[in-house]
């Protein structure tokens, strides 16, 4: 039986101290002007100047090794700056997904020389990578892509279309996940790789793709006989499913999967105490302890993946309760306060419940669906 | 873990798995003494954990105490163990001997015990309502009332009336009354609202190990099922909308457990800031979902007596309700936040608010 036994982790007096560091900055750079708190920051916060700060401070790759540019800081002070960041609505989408899972897939599967490329790039927070998993044929039945990458002189010759790819217009890099061999019937999951493509390689386009609000922020990207150098392949040919999944188990057990409307929350929480209410109050702390719940799992699942066990399947089951909690909070907020929500409201809270209410459709789609990821979560168990 | 903790849930668990039958919780239910499986609790030493070994208890702390208990809920074992264990770390607070024989607790805001001295001994009157296994504990910690004084008091039950009634799992929930009963007892002074206050805490983090512990077994009991079940010629767990339900009792089940063992070490370390409340929260929410979803997935089988599944999922409905459910839990959540008006949530919930400054 597939046990979901997580460690308790405690953090030290260290640990806050640093916590406070990291929320000091914070505070100034809201104070400067930076940045305006927002929620969904990870997604919809683009600021290169905010990335570029945040890589000096050494906070992006904190956990990499020095020679990469990395700090060598332990994956607790790692979680620490990501929710101080995400609890602060700090505009931090730029170099998120590099920092989350490009970073550490590159580590763990890529070369010497791609390391040494891309890794000090990113933790200075100047180059940015996108996802290249879905396709517009293939969602959550991922092992239906069909980008193919065919083997020529030195390289590969990628065609194919990746889409709903957040922040491809930003990002300098992404890792495709292509067809280097035909579909076995055998095994779907064969024939696969990852490969790195420079998105200002001749061949390659990126058109908007608008999200209900109007605004921009994820895009379909093709790739027309792009040429990718031999040196930009991750890992092993052929070893592209598995590779992915490692990516897919940093990109689901963050805290970003349980704090995407945690600004919302804490305006919650200050206008019921502002107005010393005790029964709605009570009623808000069931959505505290839910939180308080999911965070514990999500530290302990960070605690386990520095320790390099395998948490795919805890991982999922995170991100399915997570992701549910942040569209409950903004549920629950539309009820316990008097609050029209609007998106160019004077009122913080309004504007940060137009904020969740309208991104919220995503938050259980991204990253794999709630369907998906039960689906997973339930397969795992009865296999063991 | 430590290796004490490791040794105490190891054994634990085998005498229960061993021992703690389908047959013998439904025997319990019927009304009859488990004195066997008492006895085989009892040399284990479980009652006395977290009593020093020179206090002639087994040793440990109230953390190793609490994931027995957690285990205690996994087999639904049909006596008074908790009550037994957390009377007993009562009963050393106060410096008295620790008990082997049942004990049970009854310390609520509204009721106490009158106490008058005569010369044949201490004559005690007064009511106390749903006392866990009144008819089968020797004795109960309770509040005693002497000349305007309130006290810590342990009262042996010989001599009370007892009027019986049941919670939803068949659990003794018993009326005890006293009527200028004459009888021995041993009593301290004591602070009642610090009393109330630690026992509702002790009681509530005893039911939310408990809980988990429940949901855990349930969770396993329902994937095996799923395996074995067959419907249109597969079985069931083939079937998406049975995936989904497996994965919702998965997650309520593993965020029950998580939160519940935070909330213990933080209870050890005497470190609570809201770990406790929000084990209880999280775990009586919890309760429900994993009842009603554990029945949808067995079908019609699981709702027969003969079938194990409504010893858990009924505990699961009494035990919310027990020590606080998450209405009253949530609402001392709320208390604690506006007390600490000067810290933040985020603040609060980091323990780096103006309640905890950070050295």
């Amino acid at each position: 039986m597939y046990k979901f036994v997580l460690p308790v982790v405690e953090f030290t007096e260290e640990h806050n101290r640093f916590r406070l560091e990291v929320r000091e900055f914070l505070q100034k750079e809201r104070e400067k002007g930076t940045y305006e708190t927002r929620c969904d920051s990870w997604l919809n916060g683009f600021n290169p100047e905010f990335s570029r700060k945040l890589g000096e401070k050494g906070w992006i790759g904190i956990t990499w090794p020095k020679k990469y540019g990395g700090s060598e800081r332990s994956a607790l002070d790692r979680y620490i700056v990501i929710e101080e960041l995400l609890a602060a609505g700090a505009p931090v989408a730029g170099h998120w997904i590099a920092d989350r899972q490009s970073g550490p897939l590159l580590l763990r599967f890529g070369t010497e020389e791609q390391r040494k490329f891309y890794l000090p790039k990113i933790a200075k927070g100047e180059c940015y990578f996108a996802i290249g998993m879905s396709e517009p044929n293939s969602g959550s039945d991922l092992a239906s892509v069909s980008t193919r990458a065919v083997k020529t002189d030195g390289g590969w010759i990628l065609n194919g279309t990746k889409t709903w790819t957040s922040g491809a217009h930003h990002a300098h890099y992404m890792i495709v996940l292509c067809r280097t061999r035909p579909k076995d019937s055998q095994n779907r999951h064969a024939g696969f790789s990852q490969l790195i493509v420079d998105l200002s390689s001749p061949g390659v386009s990126i058109r908007p793709i608008k999200y209900l609000t109007g605004a921009a922020h994820f895009n379909e990207v093709f790739f027309e006989n792009v040429f990718v150098p031999d040196e930009n392949l991750v890992g092993q040919e052929g070893n592209g499913w598995k590779q992915n999944m490692a990516e897919l188990a940093y990109e689901r057990s963050g805290p970003e999967r349980i704090l995407s409307t945690y600004p919302l929350l804490e305006e919650l929480i200050k206008e019921l105490k502002e107005n010393q209410d005790l029964p709605r109050l009570t009623e808000a702390m069931k959505l505290v302890a839910e939180l308080n719940s999911l965070r514990q799992m999500s530290i302990g699942v960070a605690k386990y993946l520095e320790e390099g066990k395998d948490v795919g399947i805890t991982a999922a089951l995170i991100k399915d309760m997570g992701t549910k909690f942040e569209k409950l909070v903004a549920e629950m907020t539309r009820l316990l306060v008097n609050a029209t929500p609007s998106l160019d409201s004077e009122k913080t809270i309004e504007k940060y419940l137009a904020q969740s209410i309208l991104h919220a459709p995503g938050f259980t789609l991204r990253g794999g669906t709630t369907e998906i990821l039960r689906g997973i979560v339930a397969k795992g168990m009865v296999a063991q | 873990m430590s290796e004490m903790r490791e040794l105490m849930v190891e054994l634990t668990e085998k005498i229960l798995k061993e021992n703690c039958s389908k047959e013998l919780v439904d025997q319990a239910e019927e009304g009859i003494w488990q004195g066997k499986l008492w006895k085989l609790i009892e040399e284990a030493g479980i009652f006395t954990i977290g009593i020093s070994e020179d206090s002639g208890g087994t040793g440990g702390d109230y953390a190793d105490g609490f994931h027995v208990l957690r285990l205690v809920g996994k087999y639904a074992v049909p006596l008074p163990v908790s009550e037994t264990l957390i009377g007993n770390w009562l009963l050393q607070e106060m410096g008295l001997q620790p008990e082997t024989n049942p004990l049970t607790i009854s310390i609520k805001k509204d009721e106490f015990i009158n106490i008058q001295e005569k010369e044949q001994g201490f004559l005690v009157t007064g009511k106390l309502t749903k006392v866990p296994w009144g008819r089968f504990a020797k004795k109960v910690v309770t509040i005693g009332k002497k000349e305007d004084e309130t006290y810590f008091i342990l009262l042996p039950i010989e001599g009370a009336s007892i009027e019986k009634s049941t919670n939803l799992a068949g659990e003794p929930q018993d009326t005890i009354s006293f009527d200028q009963t004459v009888t021995e007892l041993q009593m301290k002074f004591v602070n009642v609202e610090g009393l109330i206050e630690k026992v509702q805490d002790l009681q509530g983090l005893s039911k939310a190990a408990m809980m988990s512990g429940a949901m855990e077994n349930i969770l396993d009991m329902t994937v095996q099922y799923t395996r074995e079940r067959e419907q249109f010629g597969r079985p069931i767990h083939r079937q998406q909308a049975v995936q989904q339900y497996l994965a919702i009792l998965a997650g309520e089940t593993a965020a029950s457990l998580t939160i519940t063992n935070k909330a213990i070490e933080a209870f050890q370390e005497n470190n609570d800031v809201y770990e406790l409340a929000s084990a209880r929260v999280k775990t009586s929410s919890a309760a429900g979902k994993v009842a009603e979803l554990s029945h949808q997935v067995h079908g019609a089988i699981g709702v027969t007596y003969e079938h194990r599944l409504h010893q858990l999922t009924r505990r699961l409905w009494a035990w919310r309700e027990e020590a606080g459910n998450e209405n009253d839990w949530a609402e001392k959540l709320a208390h604690k936040i506006l007390n600490d008006d000067k810290s933040t949530l985020w603040e609060f919930l980091t323990r780096t608010g103006s309640k905890n400054p950070v050295g």
